[in-house]
């Protein structure tokens, strides 16, 4: 091994012309230098339900995002298609920019579009999205509608590993509206929650990942009463089938 | 004829060294095949791992480096004493090599040992592009084998190196298949009690951290010269001989720890620098480090090479035989790792966080008490570090004002003063008997003198779990200014490592004096791990002007912005030499 | 060096004295390698350089029966051992001198004499004093005189922990190829 001088003395003699002033080094302008750009698609829920009064419904519940750490683009797309009706009960897309806000949050901001069987929405969207403590997944926006009226959505998830490949997800979403929009039947208070326990096996990586499980979905107060005056239930047993997938 | 004559002799006149050394290369893309799955990847001369490029001590290097992919490429020499301009990254080194073109490198081989080469352009290393050199020196070797044989490491993942990274910013527990369980948790409650179990995952939960973070990259096969578990390769060997073993861990994210269950060996060098000959019964290597082992089997029997993952999920296996065909029992994998309390010592900026959002339970005071503890022995840990302190100050003692009780901790009580006091990765080796632990490494010989540092430099190992960003000191490359050192300095660098990940830091160009307490006797090296919750320190004598690239080796790690570029201001050819330190001869007196 | 690290040392020591028994003291049991000469017997100096870590020769040739004086200079940086004897004996050895280097008896470049001379109880010290094996410091030139009176397999070996396994030992070749067994390597 050669000590520090001959070292010194050799790269000297190898490269004597080699220009080493600091203000004509290259910029590194490779690829590393730029911002990591990630995207991601995700179905949460891709599921068939069947209701406990025989209602049959395809629901779907996706998320797609391209974007830094710093700022993302997000579309969140939800949807319960009813399948003997043939019509959409909900079909919501939102458009969102995020970005992060402590270790474990962000914020984002868009819009809203619903595009149900009946009247439409559009809606502005500001939330925070995150991991709490304990591990639940958790995301909350509030929602302010063209026609004015505001509201406010809860999501919270769960995962229990039974095994690392077997995955029992608890999840639970509530509606709060600040102001009723009767002519979507949202009434003013706790509107409605779903809760959602499904079992899953990661069969393909976490690319593919089938399910079964059940869902409660229940309506409250003035969007209960609303409800039954349109002849509909206010509660709503459903077992499901279905996969969660991403790439 | 005759001009052919003249021309020899011209060379034989010529007073520059031969270019004895020349290589021509060729990047390609190629199948690799572990046995478990054909993938494609890239590899150097049509195959991956690339060829041994093999040199002599004093002579020039030349390679000729063909780019047959349809993307840019570069190798890096890594180890090796170059001028900038030839260390072959991207961006710092050279603008790279452009599809379908020719780049020749050409540097001096000033040093001997086992090194590698990789390329350093996106994830092109992770799949495929590696390769060994071996560096004879120019005079004998300071110790005896009648052969030797490169044992060339990989984590071998059937999914490309960019899927890999995009998961991984997606759902950073993507490839985590050693999370705690349901199972876990009754198996913990039966032997700790149901509280215990209870307060020691809410405890993890609260800071949302899993213990079973070793293992970021899960689902590889591992492979020794390309070949995996089921292919076997094999060296041979006759009884009595003593075998030379270049073990070379060019994985992208896996450590291994490696033994020949009936063989102890004995480390002769480390990171191409010998080292006074320690044996061990077994070794972990870091991501891009060398271990140079002696082996002596007697008997003609075949010895299982077996190197474990850190994290236990996987494998790599090769074996020593007297004839092909001939295996030795492969050992099962040991139980994983789980992190500690410990291990999290480093991580302060958490506690702000998590007392932000802890949504007062009844559970709040015990979260804020162990939470404070944390904070509080941090910072006794920070006040014990005197610049110029030696290992004392490495083993965390100051630790013990942590609150444990509430925790599961590990039993046995292994310890290793490069390790937080009560990790949870220690390493034991499976037969009982010595590991290899850095506190061991000692330089066979001093390449530099010692001298007092001019400076210290803090670095900070930080990141972020949940987003997957890792950076130095809270920056990531992308928003860093470079690192900024001046020739003839003589930098210590104290690393602190904040994060719940092993990072091996690996700075180019100059040599990384690891502090093991040994002064002029401590082991130089190009790869330095740090292990969570510690502070490691090293020694740079800043001797090469240029700049440099500086970054953890874990592919994903760097590629998510624990990097930084060094510029080396001053050198001789602007005659600066401002503290440039004497000569020193440290050879036989 | 004080009191409380002398009676570990000493605690230590008697508990491994098993391994001391077994080790390779050539004196009066050599177990065939021969036994000290006289320097006035000797029929030759052999001299031998230590460097770090390999002997310079690496092979010595010698007939049964001979006497050899041989001057072991050493060359390197650290501490070297010359040791006579069989590879069974060298492996034997080697564990008392792992302890000496675990109790700071040997440290690198030094070799601590005022340790070696401790009682370390039942007999057994530090001391390193037996005939067929020297401790040789940096700079420092030691002799022994040995007579090789029997033909086996044997090696001259440096014995602290790893210069051995790393090849720091030479070959004793009886002359007469008659006379010589198998050698080890």
């Amino acid at each position: 091994m050669k000590n520090l001088t001959l070292t010194a003395l050799a790269l000297a003699i190898v490269v004597p012309s080699a220009p080493t002033w600091a203000s004509d080094m290259p910029e590194d302008t490779s690829g590393r230098k730029d911002a990591l750009t990630v995207w991601g698609v995700q179905f949460e829920e891709l599921e068939y339900r069947y209701s406990d009064d025989d209602e049959e419904l395809g629901v779907w519940n996706g998320d797609a995002f391209y974007g830094t750490d710093d700022l993302k683009f997000r579309w969140l797309g939800k949807g319960e298609y009813a399948i003997e009706e043939q019509a959409y009960e909900q079909l919501e897309n939102q458009l969102l920019v995020q970005t992060p806000i402590s270790d474990f949050f962000d914020a984002k901001a868009g819009v809203r579009i619903d595009t149900p069987e009946g009247p439409d929405r559009t809606y502005a969207v500001l939330g925070v999205a995150g991991l709490a403590p304990y591990w639940f997944e958790v995301d909350a926006s509030l929602y302010v509608s063209d026609e004015g009226d505001t509201s406010a959505e809860f999501d919270a998830e769960y995962e229990l590993l039974l095994t690392n490949h077997l995955i029992l997800t608890a999840g639970l979403d509530a509606t709060v509206a600040f102001s009723e929009d009767r002519e979507i039947g949202l009434g003013k208070g706790l509107s409605s929650t779903e809760t959602g326990l499904r079992l899953s096996y990661d069969l393909i990586d976490r690319t593919f990942s089938p399910y079964i499980g059940v869902v409660h979905e229940r309506k409250y107060g003035d969007t209960a009463d609303f409800a039954k005056a349109e002849g509909g239930g206010t509660e709503d047993w459903f077992a499901v089938i279905g996969a969660r997938v991403g790439f | 004829m005759k001009k052919v004559l003249w021309a020899g002799a011209l060379g034989l006149l010529m007073p520059v060294i031969a270019a004895a050394g020349e290589y021509n290369i060729t990047v390609d893309r190629v199948m690799i095949d572990t046995g478990d799955f054909v993938k494609e990847g890239i590899g150097y001369n049509g195959a991956s791992p690339g060829p041994v490029l093999r040199f002599k001590e004093g002579e020039t290097a030349k390679i000729n480096v063909t780019n047959n992919l349809d993307e840019a490429t570069s190798i890096h020499w890594h180890g090796l004493i170059l001028p900038f301009e030839q260390d072959g990254v991207p961006g710092i080194s050279f603008p790279g090599i452009p599809a379908g073109e020719t780049f020749t490198y050409e540097f001096p081989v000033v040093q001997s040992g086992t090194y590698w080469f990789h390329s350093h352009s996106g994830f092109q290393e992770p799949n495929g592009a590696y390769g060994a050199i071996v560096i004879e020196p120019e005079g004998r070797e300071p110790f005896r084998y009648n052969r030797e044989y490169v044992i060339q490491l990989t984590d071998k993942h059937p999914h490309d190196a960019n899927r890999i990274m995009r998961n991984l910013k997606k759902m950073p527990d993507y490839y985590n298949r050693k999370q705690q369980t349901v199972g876990d948790f009754f198996s913990d409650m039966s032997n700790h009690g149901f509280m215990t179990t209870l307060q020691d995952r809410l405890a993890w939960g609260d800071m949302r951290m899993m213990k079973a973070d070793v293992e970021d990259v899960q689902g590889f096969t591992g492979l020794i010269n390309g070949k995996g578990p089921d292919q076997n390769w094999t060296g041979l060997f006759e009884p009595g001989e003593r075998i030379r073993l270049r073990f070379i861990n060019s994985s992208a994210m896996a450590y291994f720890d490696i033994r020949i269950p009936g063989l102890e060996m004995t480390v002769v060098q480390a990171d191409g620098n010998n080292v006074q000959p320690v044996t061990v019964d077994e070794f972990r290597i870091g991501v891009a480090e060398t271990y140079d082992v002696i082996v002596r089997p007697k008997t003609a029997e075949a010895y299982t090479i077996f190197a474990e993952s850190m994290g236990r999920s996987g494998y790599a296996r090769a074996t020593l035989a007297p004839e092909e065909g001939m295996e030795g029992a492969v050992p099962d994998l040991r139980e994983a790792p789980l992190l500690t309390m410990a291990d999290m010592g480093g991580m302060h900026g958490m506690d702000h966080g998590s007392m932000d959002m802890s949504d007062s339970s009844d559970m709040s005071d015990m979260d804020h008490s162990s939470m404070e503890s944390m904070d509080h022995s941090a910072m006794e840990m920070e006040d014990s570090e005197q610049p110029g302190s030696d290992m004392e100050s490495m083993d965390n003692s100051g630790m013990a004002g942590m609150d444990h009780s509430s925790m599961i901790m590990p039993e046995g009580g292994a310890s290793d003063p490069f390790y937080a006091e009560g990790s949870g990765l220690v390493p034991v080796a499976a037969n009982g008997g010595k590991f290899l632990s850095y506190a061991d490494l000692r330089a066979q010989k001093p390449l530099y003198e010692e001298r007092e540092p001019t400076r210290e430099i803090e670095l900070r190992l930080t990141g972020n779990m949940e987003r997957y960003t890792w950076s130095i000191n809270g920056v990531k490359y992308e928003d860093a200014e470079p690192l900024k050192l001046q020739y003839g300095e003589r930098v210590r660098f104290k690393f602190v490592n904040e994060t719940m990940m092993t990072h091996p830091m690996h700075l180019h160009g100059m040599w990384s004096i690891l502090d093991v307490g040994a002064g002029q006797w401590n082991p130089v090296k190009h790869t330095v791990s740090v292990q969570p919750g510690t502070t490691v320190y090293m020694e740079t004598e800043v001797d090469a002007p240029g700049q440099w690239a500086f970054h953890c080796h874990l592919s994903y790690h760097a590629a998510s912005g624990m990097f930084r570029k060094v510029v080396v201001e001053g050198g001789p050819d602007q005659g600066n030499t401002v503290g440039i330190k004497a000569e020193q001869d440290g050879g036989d007196a | 060096m004080n009191a409380s690290k002398l009676i570990v040392m000493a605690a230590a020591m008697s508990v491994t004295g098993t391994a001391f028994a077994a080790g390779s003291h050539g004196g009066g049991h050599g177990g065939g390698v021969g036994e000290p000469g006289k320097a006035a017997d000797a029929s030759r100096t052999i001299q031998v350089e230590m460097h770090d870590n390999y002997y310079e020769p690496e092979a010595i040739d010698v007939t049964r029966g001979e006497t050899v004086r041989f001057v072991i200079e050493n060359r390197g940086n650290l501490v070297h051992e010359f040791n006579i004897g069989t590879p069974e004996m060298h492996d034997a050895h080697q564990d008392e001198m792992k302890m000496m280097v675990e109790h700071g008896v040997i440290e690198g470049g030094k070799l601590h004499h005022d340790m070696m001379n401790m009682d370390m109880g039942n007999g057994h010290s530090m001391k390193h004093d037996d005939p067929n094996s020297v401790l040789v410091e940096p700079g420092d030139t030691k002799e022994i005189v040995w007579t090789f009176s029997s033909k086996t397999t044997m090696e001259f070996a440096c014995n602290i922990p790893g210069h051995y396994q790393s090849g720091m030992y030479g070959d004793v070749n009886f002359e007469s190829a008659a006379d010589t067994q198998a050698s080890a390597h």
